[in-house]
C-alpha cells in the first residue's frame, strides 16, 4: 500500500495528554479503513514561525502511513472537521523512515550536547587539568 | 608585459583561453552542488536546519546561481522549503 506521511499541527490551548488521544484517535481510524501508522512522533510545542488561526505556538504530530486513499482522504477529511487540528499535510513518500526524524535527531543532538557539555564541566572541577578531548566525536 | 597586469594566476583560468584580458573578470571558484556528493544529506521538509541554509535572512529562497546547487536539487529544495513554510517551521518572510 502506497507511504504517506501526515503532519498535524494541534492549537496550542490543547492539553498535550488531549493532543495524545488525538492521534489515537486517527491511528485507530486509519486501522478501521485497511491502513496502519507505522511510527508517530510528537515534537512536542513548538513556536510557530507566524501567526495560524491566532495561534502563536501548536502541538505537531508526524504519522508515518501505510495505507490505502481511502484511509487518507477519511483521515484528512476528520482533520478538517476537527477544530483542535489547525494545519494538516499529507505527503505521499516512496520510503517511510523508520528512525527518529530529521526534528527529533536535532533535539537529541541538542541535548546531547548539554549533557557533553554538563560532563566535562564538573570533570575540570575534580581533577584541576586541561580537560583533553578523549576521542571527543563531533 | 601582459602578465604583470594579469598578476598572479588564479586557479583554472584553462576556459578563458589565453586572450589578453585588460579588464580583470570577477573569477569564482567552481562550487560544487552540497547535495550531489557521495555522502550528501537528504532534502527533507522537516530538516529545518538544513533548509535554513538555503533561505536569505529575509527568509526568501537563495537562487541556485549563488548557493550553487544542481538544478534538480533546487527543484527539491524549494517544494520541501515550501512545505516547511506551509507548516509553519518556516516563515514566509521576516520584517
Amino acid at each position: 500500500m502506497p507511504f504517506y506521511e501526515n503532519v498535524f499541527i494541534a492549537r496550542q490551548d490543547v492539553s498535550s495528554a488531549q493532543v495524545e488521544t488525538l492521534t489515537e484517535t486517527f491511528a485507530n481510524l486509519v486501522a478501521e479503513h485497511g491502513g496502519k501508522v507505522t511510527k508517530r512522533e510528537y515534537w512536542g510545542l513548538r513556536n510557530l514561525a507566524y501567526r495560524i488561526k491566532k495561534n502563536r505556538k501548536g502541538h505537531y504530530v508526524l504519522l508515518n502511513l501505510d495505507a490505502p486513499p481511502a484511509a487518507v482522504h477519511e483521515l484528512e477529511r476528520n482533520m478538517r472537521i476537527n477544530e483542535d487540528v489547525l494545519r494538516y499535510l499529507t505527503v505521499h513518500v516512496e520510503a517511510l523512515e523508520e528512525g527518529p526524524s530529521a526534528m527529533m535527531q536535532a533535539r537529541s543532538r541538542g541535548e546531547e550536547r548539554e549533557r557533553e557539555r554538563s560532563r566535562r564541566f564538573d570533570r575540570d572541577g575534580r581533577d584541576g587539568a586541561p580537560a583533553e578531548a578523549e576521542g571527543g566525536e563531533a | 608585459m601582459s602578465d604583470e597586469i594579469r598578476g598572479a594566476d588564479r586557479g583554472d583560468r584553462g576556459e578563458r583561453g589565453g586572450r589578453q584580458q585588460s579588464r580583470r573578470p570577477f573569477f569564482r571558484r567552481r562550487k560544487s552542488c552540497p547535495f550531489s556528493g557521495p555522502h550528501a544529506p537528504k532534502i527533507d521538509y522537516k530538516d529545518v536546519k538544513l533548509l535554513q541554509r538555503f533561505v536569505s535572512e529575509r527568509g526568501k529562497i537563495v537562487p541556485s546561481r549563488i548557493s550553487a546547487v544542481s538544478t534538480l536539487k533546487q527543484r527539491e529544495l524549494a517544494q520541501a522549503i515550501k512545505r516547511a513554510r506551509f507548516l509553519g517551521l518556516l516563515p514566509y518572510s521576516l520584517r
